[in-house]
């Protein structure tokens, strides 16, 4: 099979690549372009319940740069709240408290830490997500701009979480943010990362990629939010190690982008590490959401939580798959997973596949997972009471997903996620 | 305001086109208390919500007015809205609601209806515990998931408590007594009474003549087959306890 020609010619890609990494230090060169071979000679990704080939994304144009931008006026106020943000990739903000600094903490735009810390950057780069998973990881791989840097040194406790804002402009066609983020020993810190964009005339494609690195005993929250607007297509890869006794809470909310495929992994690779894991997504008019969670547990003692919550609307359409991978040797672990969905409208509809693979025999693992309509008693009952349909249903969607989300570690966060719930709600 | 009044005029209702109420009639005015009771089938629950506007059930003919105005005109929130109240047999469990934020929700679409603004938090609060106090409920249960869990009894009395809050002109209030024991049954007897007055009349469908010893109905409606065969005071409600439905068939069914 040919390889897939982006609207720009190949050559001129990696002419692209050549002048804008031109001074990144030879290894990271090196990488990049290996990488971009990998993404030009790639297929699209097959995904059983998803049909890339219809959406036409070989005619968004890769490695064009786009004309500088600004955060709209609404989001003026970010300035004052993000640690980080970038705009069509570039970082245009960044604001580091001095007393962490003191404590040898690094926040950096991505391509700054490159030659700032460019040990960690080597040692760490490429090694939990797998570069060559698909064409558009190696994309993210090959051409990822910036994202945010974080080491947090031994035992030190951040005392606030951190903010990344990406925002995309209605003129850029691709965006691909990519995160590092690494925890020594039990270190502690919370990190959100928001996906913002215009709507444009054109389609634009996000690759987006965070790894994270978690050292003996540390603990992170990671929050994500994606709010992307319609004429984004969006594919999102995450994972974490996870070394002994640490944990990651995973809150993921997904609300934004016409397209949008998903895919989170714990490693859990050391005696004692936990995952909690809570995504909440929201389709509306005609999204098409792909989500996978993987809870991989490698070493014994290990947990894993895995919640999902979503709500259908319109002609809407969603696939949620639940993994939790149980290798041999991984005794004693202890690995649950519960999905639910809403629907809203007969015309939307939504796949929920939890899967238990399990190679050892003394472990518990559970599933649970259901998907249904709102439940018309509910909305008599409410009505009967002067509340309107509208309203009615729009607290039995509130009820439905306020389990979780109130459970959401982070306030600010907890905040994000109900305004986006209530405008979906609202749309 | 003036005195609400619930007028049933000849009714006819169908499930799936099987006929369940087969042309009622009866009137409840502000001030009044009227009992409904029947043995089980016989027609009442479909009553309550019809009343209300269950989708499930089709009026095939007859009327329903309240101070007038054509109540199955009316959307369910509308019939809310126009001070119509229904206690639920099988109230829903809202998960994720708490029983406070609902109230306060449903209190504020009320009040939209009126032009009124909507109530403070403080206000609201006072109002919610004086009423749960009233109610001998514990406080807490406001800031539970709308009848989540709660027990039978627990959701009996969140329904006279949501009625004491929404404070409606005429209450239907369906089996309210079913599952609760004494002490239960007089607070929300007692609850019941707190509101009866020119402004508020009740129509309580029960299958037992218990609870009308602490309502003390005005009127007593005896239902069966879909149709009200037999009114008359309280008395009658006594006699039916002793001499049964079977004595309430062979004397009062025939005649119709």
């Amino acid at each position: 099979m040919a390889p897939m020609a982006n609207a720009t010619p190949t050559d001129q890609v990696r002419k692209f690549a050549a002048e804008q990494f031109g001074d990144e230090p030879i290894w990271l060169r090196n990488r990049r372009n290996r990488l971009l071979e990998v993404y030009l000679a790639a297929p699209l990704p097959v995904r059983q319940r998803t049909s890339l080939k219809s959406r036409k994304l070989d005619r968004i144009p890769i490695g064009s740069a786009p004309t500088a931008a600004d955060l709209p006026d609404d989001l003026q106020n970010l300035y004052q709240v993000a640690n980080l943000i970038t705009v069509n990739g570039h970082t245009k903000h960044l604001s580091v408290p001095t007393t962490w600094s003191d404590q040898g903490v690094i926040l950096l735009p991505m391509t700054q830490a490159v030659n700032t810390a460019p040990q960690l950057i080597e040692e760490y780069l490429g090694t939990v997500v797998n570069d060559e998973a698909d064409k558009f990881q190696a994309l993210n791989s090959a051409l990822w701009q910036d994202g945010i840097f974080l080491y947090v040194p031994a035992r030190v406790t951040l005392d606030h979480p951190i903010t990344v804002t990406h925002f995309g402009s209605s003129d850029v066609s691709n965006v691909l943010p990519r995160s590092l983020v690494v925890l020594d020993e039990e270190a502690r810190a919370t990190i959100i990362e928001q996906y913002l964009s215009e709507p444009g005339r054109e389609k634009s494609l996000w690759a987006i990629a965070t790894e994270i690195v978690l050292k003996d005993g540390a603990h992170l929250q990671y929050g994500a939010m994606q709010q992307l607007a319609v004429t984004a297509e969006s594919f999102v890869r995450r994972g974490a190690q996870i070394g002994r006794d640490a944990h990651i809470y995973w809150s993921l909310g997904e609300f934004g982008s016409s397209l949008s495929i998903a895919e989170h992994t714990s490693l859990l690779s050391a005696p004692g590490g936990q995952s909690d894991s809570t995504t909440v997504f929201f389709g509306s008019e005609t999204q098409h959401q792909d989500y996978v969670s993987v809870a991989k547990h490698v070493a014994p003692h290990t947990t894993s939580r895995m919640v999902a919550r979503g709500v259908m609307k319109d002609d809407s359409r969603s696939v949620f798959t639940g993994v939790t991978e149980i290798k041999k040797g991984a005794l004693g672990t202890d690995g649950r997973q519960k999905e639910k969905i809403l629907m809203l409208s007969d015309t939307a509809r939504a796949d929920v596949i939890p899967s238990l693979l399990i190679e050892e025999n003394d472990v518990f693992a559970a599933h649970a997972a259901s998907a249904g309509p709102v439940d018309a008693a509910s909305i008599f009952y409410l009505m009967s009471r002067g509340l309107s349909e509208a309203e009615a249903i729009r607290m039995v969607v509130h009820g439905f997903l306020a389990t979780v989300i109130d459970a959401i570690p982070v306030d600010v966060l907890r905040h994000n996620v109900w305004n986006a719930v209530e405008r979906k709600i609202a749309e | 305001m003036a005195t609400p009044v619930l007028e049933i005029k000849d009714l006819h209702v169908a499930i799936d086109g099987t006929p369940i109420i087969k042309g009622l009639t009866l009137s409840v005015k502000g001030g009044e208390v009227h009992a409904i009771m029947g043995p089980n089938g016989t027609g009442k629950t479909s009553l309550a919500q019809t009343l209300m506007g269950h989708p499930h059930y089709t009026v095939t003919s007859g009327q329903v007015l309240l101070d007038g105005q054509d109540v199955l005109a009316m959307r369910t929130d509308q019939r809310a809205r126009a001070g119509l109240f229904l206690a639920m047999q099988y109230p829903s469990e809202i998960s994720g609601v708490t029983t406070a934020n609902f109230l306060r929700t449903a209190i504020n679409s009320l009040r939209a209806t009126q032009d009124k603004k909507p109530i403070t938090l403080k206000e609201f609060r006072d109002r919610l515990d004086e009423a749960m106090r009233y109610l001998e409920m514990d406080l807490q249960f406001a800031n539970r998931y709308l009848n989540e869990g709660f027990s039978g009894g627990e959701k009996k009395r969140n329904e006279i408590l949501q009625m004491l809050m929404l404070h409606p002109r005429i209450a239907v209030l369906d089996e309210i007594d079913s599952g609760l024991d004494i002490d239960a049954i007089k607070v929300v007897a007692k609850g019941v009474h707190s509101l009866v007055g020119t402004e508020f009349g009740a129509l309580v469908i029960t299958h037992y003549q218990r609870i009308l010893a602490y309502l003390k109905p005005d009127v007593v409606h005896i239902m069966i087959d879909g149709r009200i065969v037999k009114s008359g005071d309280k008395s009658l409600a006594e006699e039916l306890e002793t001499k049964g439905y079977d004595w309430v068939r062979q004397e009062f069914v025939h005649e119709i």
